[in-house]
Order: structure tokens, then C-alpha cells, then sequence
């Protein structure tokens, strides 16, 4: 398992679009992808559920991934979580 | 068929029906039994993937890059999202829902849960999927998943109504024609139809459920008429007034460079109403003098994010050098009512017409205020700029703004930006701008008299009501009451008076409005070469004989006949 915790830096936060740009990057991989935000918890691989999590500005969020690409996909989706706005 | 309406915008229009049903059809509320589940599942998959085709077809022809092409994408990822249909289907199965009332249960838990976000911004989200929840349930309902972001070539939509956002999608290259059931002539999607030029009618009693899409219609503006099925005769007639109109067109290009004054050479300032850049752009092909009211809320519709201070001024900056040293009369951010922009969180207003709306929302949200504010005070170095505040009632909302001015001057001198000159002028929109404007004279430039929502405040009348924008015109005689009131308390002042409310647009109104003594007249693109013309037929001396009668009449009516008179 493979795990990483960023802050979330976009001034309007992570809103359907740059949320979309993340779902589309962790379909890429096979493995599970899992984001952690203040006690819950999404699949990177679903909008709907990722719309509803409150990525905010300034939040603290957990990225968590096993098996196979399991870093790779980590550092790809949270390196978005910081960069995307 | 020929069916009545309220004539907008200009012209004779000849194309096949689109008609865009209202999504709100009777869902049903009955359990399914649940041996029937099962074909309600099946409904739902092949909507979905109905809908997913469509979309990802209209998406085609867009680039990648674009906001518009990202956010149909996002709508397809909810479409195809695992869990999403997870929910989908435990809907159908566990609570027994069709597959209708299923998306429009987990839309709606979905948007109340974006709705509870601490962000604004991320809860202004909830409408884009009730919207796309809409679509799922049309496609489920009538099998087609039409949208009005694609309409075969010249077609005349006809709904019960669009909003503005709607308009923005509308493909105006494909539009021939707009026919509404509800609406008057001042609502903004009428205002957007003419500044587009796009034959237009409103308040049209037409009945959606029996016009077929595809089926020829026509639209006759002059008349007010909405033909279904024209028979030979009928389009030979139109197509006869079709060529007519054509060429009053090239009749009125003669004015484009004539100066705008009575025939006796009393000049009055003809400016014209704008919503974005393109129409700026068109203004020197009909020789207007300058932008007489720039709404900038235009352009926030069909964002998702609001434009920020600099992308604001480039904005300001791209207009003023389209207009090469003409005026460029600036209203601030003028939303609430019935102007909802998706990038901002409104709250719902029980009765938004009178609510937080104008600068009574953007002196509430003093952050976004103050980033316009900045770039217009420092596009304002490049070209002359007049600002104008939507809805201000009283002299305390007046120096509230001005110190927010004064405060943004600072803040800009301290980040080494500079900043130019400005005019300052208020909308007079309600009865009590016109009975508190002494007060706020000493302060201010210019006025602009906006009459539709003068006319809307004045006579307790909802401007998107047809029964009413009947029973109560703009062209009455309170409105003529407050029009000179305003005028006079200003002029006393020093204070240049501009009126910019489709009042300004109409030619029946122009010599009246010069007679009450109105230095200016902003007016759609559209009907500026047409105002032009219309002054040019009366002396000064008619014109102030016209208020002085039109001033003591007391019957709406009497009124009409008067205008009708002078115009025969």
C-alpha cells in the first residue's frame, strides 16, 4: 500500500472541472485509487463521488493506493490535488 | 395555424420548428412491482448510453482545450461514473422507483449534498447537475435527448422559456428564430434576441404539445404573427414583407453617418446598449457614438469561474480600443432577479425582483465588487470610461460604493498599478431614485433612466408577465411623470441625463423623450440606424410641444392615440 497526504491549494478548490482532469488521469491505472478528506472517503475514479468529498482550499487530503502502478498513480493524483485550479 | 405574440426583434423568419418541451413532465410516483424492475433497469441503461452517445457526438467539433469542450467531458464522467449508477440501480431495485423517478431521487440527494458545501463555489455546482439530471430523465421520458447546444440549420425554437444562460448556448448560427410562451419585451432573453437581431416573439399562447419538430413556421415580427404550416399564400406574403423589410434596411444605412439631431439641429447623444464584445464591434458599422450601457454580467453567463481583475481589464482595455476614444458607459455587475450566473452562489429569494440584487449584492460581496472596480479604475487609463451603479436607492448606498473606490485607488496605487479618471453616474431604476435623487445629484456625473425596471418597480408589475406588461406599458403616464421629474431635477443639477431601457429603442417614444428634454439615448444595436432616421423627421420645437401634450394625459390609452397620431 502506498499512501500520501497533500494540501489542497486551488483558491475555488477542486470543482467539477479540475476534478474531471483528475478522474480522467486515475483511470489510467488498474489499481485502486482511494482519496481521504475529512472522514471521507471517494474512489479517484468517480466524479460523483469526488464532487461531494469538500476539497476546498487548504484541506488536508490522503491519497491511498495498493497494487500494481500503486506509487505511480499516488504521486500522479496527488501532484493534480496541488497543481489542479 | 396563425397563432399571436409580442414581436421583439426584427424581421420576417422562415424555418422548421424545434420545439424544447419542458423536462418537468409528469413524473410517476407509483412503486413498481417487482417483477417489472428489471425493464425499468434496462430503461435506464439504454438512456444512459443514449445520452452518453449524444453527448460525446456534440462534443466532437469542439477543441479539447476549451472550457466548454472540459465541462461536457465532466458531465460524462457523471454519466459513465460506477458509483453513480451503483446508486442508480439500488434505487430501482431496493426502493422500487422507475428508472425516471430513480435519477431524479439521486440527482437531487446529489445537488442537496453539493448544496451543504461550506464553498459557495463548489456549491453553485448543484445546478449544473439537476440540469444534467434533467437530461437523463427527458431522454428516459420521450426517447430523445435534444438539447438546444445543437439545432439543425435554421431552426426556430419555440419553448415555453430560455434563459439567459440557455440563449448563450444557442447555436445562432442554426437560429432562424425564437418563439416564447411567457416573457415581455424587457425580459433579458428578449433583450439578448434583438441585440442579436434574431426575429423574435414572446407572450405567444402557442400550444408546445402540438407542434411537431421539423414542421415549417414562420415568424412575422411586423405583425406579431407566428405561422405553423404556412399555406402557399401565406409565404408568399411573407416572403413579399420578407423583401420590404430587406430593403428598409438599406434605407436606414443611409443614416449611419448623418449626424443624430431634429431636423432643425438639436443634437442628441445616440449610444447603444451592449453585452459583450462582438457587439461593440458591430456598433461602427451602423455609426453609433459609443456604448451607453455595457452590462457586465453578460459576461459571467455560462462560466464556471468567475473572470478575475486582470482578465477583467484586458476585457475593459479590448473594448475601449474597439471603440477608439468613444464613451464607454460601464454598469457594474447587475445580478439577482432574473439573471442567476452559475459561477456565483445566489441565495433563493423568495421574490428575487425585489431582493439582493444590483448593488445590493455586489456592496454584500465587497471582494468581487472591488476586483471589478479595480479593473475598470485602471482600464480607465486608456480610454474614457463612465461607471454606473445598477439600483442604488439611497445617498448611503452612494457613498458606501464611492468609499469602496476611493479604498480600491489606494490599494492600487500601493501595488504600483495606477489608474485613470472616471465619470460616476447611477441607474435611476426605482421611485425612490427618483425621489431621493437631490441628494445623490451633488455627487454624480450622469443618470441613466432605466425604464424597465422603473416601469416593473412603479406599477408593481412582474416584467416577465405578459398579462400585465400588457395592462401596464412602459409608455404611461406615471412613467412620463417620473422620465421628467428626473430630468428636470437633474438638468437643474448640471447632471447630463441618459436613458437606456428598451423605452430608448423604441422610435414611437423618441420624439417624446427629446421634447421631456433627455441629453442622451442608449439603444440596441439593432434600432440605433432606425432612431437616428426618427429624429431626424421632427423639429425641437414639435418635440417639446409633443411632452408638453403627452405630460398632461392621464389615460394609457389617450396616450397611445396621441403616439399612434404622430406616427401616421
Amino acid at each position: 500500500m502506498y499512501q500520501r497526504t497533500v494540501t489542497i491549494l486551488a483558491e475555488h478548490g477542486i470543482h467539477t472541472r479540475p476534478a474531471a482532469l483528475l478522474v480522467k488521469a486515475a483511470k489510467q491505472y488498474d489499481c485502486d485509487i482511494l482519496v481521504e478528506c475529512q472522514g471521507k472517503q471517494a474512489s479517484a475514479k468517480s466524479l460523483f463521488k469526488l464532487q461531494t468529498l469538500g476539497l476546498y482550499k487548504g484541506v488536508s487530503v490522503t491519497v491511498t493506493a495498493d497494487g500494481e502502478q500503486a506509487q505511480q498513480a499516488v504521486e500522479h493524483v496527488s501532484e493534480l490535488l496541488i497543481t489542479l485550479s | 395555424m396563425r397563432i399571436k405574440g409580442i414581436a421583439v426583434a426584427g424581421g420576417i423568419a422562415f424555418g422548421q420548428a424545434k420545439v424544447v418541451t419542458p423536462y418537468h413532465s409528469q413524473l410517476d410516483y407509483h412503486l413498481i412491482p417487482p417483477a417489472q424492475l428489471g425493464i425499468e433497469q434496462a430503461r435506464l441503461d439504454k438512456a444512459l448510453a443514449s445520452l452518453i452517445q449524444q453527448i460525446k457526438h456534440s462534443a466532437q467539433h469542439l477543441d479539447p482545450n476549451s472550457e466548454h469542450y472540459q465541462l461536457i467531458e465532466a458531465d460524462l464522467l457523471l454519466l459513465e461514473d460506477a458509483d453513480l449508477q451503483a446508486e442508480l440501480r439500488a434505487a430501482i431495485t431496493e426502493q422500487q422507483f422507475s428508472a425516471a423517478l430513480a435519477v431524479e431521487h439521486t440527482f437531487a440527494k446529489q445537488a442537496q449534498a453539493l448544496q451543504a458545501m461550506d464553498s459557495p463555489y463548489l456549491a453553485s455546482r448543484s445546478d449544473d447537475i439537476l440540469a444534467l439530471g434533467q437530461r437523463v430523465i427527458t431522454t428516459l421520458l420521450t426517447g430523445k435527448c435534444s438539447t438546444l447546444t445543437e439545432l439543425p440549420r435554421n431552426s426556430i425554437v419555440i419553448a415555453k422559456d430560455i434563459t439567459p444562460a440557455e440563449f448563450a448556448l444557442l447555436p445562432l448560427e442554426n437560429l432562424a428564430g425564437l418563439v416564447l410562451q411567457t416573457g415581455g419585451i424587457t425580459s433579458h432573453s428578449a433583450i439578448l434576441a434583438r441585440s442579436f437581431d434574431i426575429p423574435t416573439l414572446v407572450g405567444c399562447e402557442c400550444n408546445l404539445n402540438d407542434i411537431v419538430d421539423g414542421t415549417p413556421v414562420a415568424i412575422d415580427t411586423l405583425n406579431g404573427l407566428l405561422f405553423i404550416d404556412p399555406d402557399a399564400e401565406q409565404v408568399a406574403q411573407l416572403t413579399l414583407a420578407q423583401q420590404q423589410t430587406l430593403r428598409r434596411k438599406t434605407e436606414l444605412l443611409k443614416f449611419k453617418d448623418h449626424p443624430t439631431q431634429t431636423s432643425d439641429g438639436h443634437p442628441i447623444a445616440l449610444l447603444a446598449n451592449v453585452g459583450c464584445i462582438s457587439e461593440i464591434n458591430h456598433l461602427s458599422s451602423v455609426g453609433g457614438e459609443g456604448v451607453g450601457l455595457f452590462r457586465t454580467e453578460f459576461m459571467l453567463m455560462n462560466r464556471q469561474q468567475l473572470p478575475d481583475e486582470q482578465q477583467q481589464y484586458q476585457l475593459y482595455c479590448d473594448a475601449l480600443q474597439l471603440l477608439n476614444g468613444r464613451i464607454l458607459t460601464i454598469r457594474t455587475i447587475d445580478i439577482g432577479a432574473d439573471k442567476e450566473v452559475p459561477a456565483l452562489a445566489m441565495p433563493v429569494e423568495e421574490n428575487p425582483a425585489l431582493g439582493l440584487r444590483g448593488v445590493r449584492y455586489t456592496l454584500a460581496h465587497p471582494q468581487l465588487f472591488c476586483v471589478q472596480l479595480k479593473a475598470i479604475l485602471r482600464a480607465a487609463n486608456q480610454g474614457p470610461i463612465r461607471l454606473m451603479f445598477p439600483m442604488v436607492n439611497q445617498v448611503e448606498e452612494l457613498e458606501t460604493i464611492l468609499a469602496l473606490i476611493e479604498q480600491c485607488k489606494t490599494e492600487l496605487i500601493e501595488q504600483e498599478k495606477g489608474y485613470g479618471p472616471l465619470s460616476m453616474g447611477i441607474v435611476v431604476e426605482t421611485p425612490a431614485a427618483v425621489l431621493n435623487l437631490a441628494s445623490m445629484l451633488p455627487l454624480l456625473d450622469f443618470i441613466s433612466i432605466g425604464t424597465n425596471d422603473l416601469t416593473q418597480y412603479t406599477m408593481a408589475a412582474d416584467r416577465g408577465n405578459p398579462e400585465l406588461i400588457k395592462r401596464y406599458p412602459v409608455l404611461s403616464p406615471a412613467l412620463i411623470k417620473l422620465i421628467s421629474q428626473t430630468i428636470n431635477q437633474a438638468h437643474a443639477a448640471k447632471v447630463t441625463v441618459s436613458l437606456c431601457g428598451e423605452l430608448a429603442s423604441n422610435p414611437r417614444a423618441t420624439a417624446l423623450l427629446v421634447g421631456l428634454g433627455i441629453d442622451e439615448l442608449s439603444v440596441s444595436v439593432a434600432a440605433l440606424l432606425e432612431i437616428k432616421q426618427e429624429l431626424s423627421r421632427w423639429t425641437y420645437i414639435e418635440c417639446v410641444e409633443l411632452a408638453q401634450h403627452a405630460k398632461v394625459i392621464s389615460r394609457i390609452e389617450t396616450l397611445n392615440e396621441l403616439l399612434t397620431c404622430c406616427h401616421s
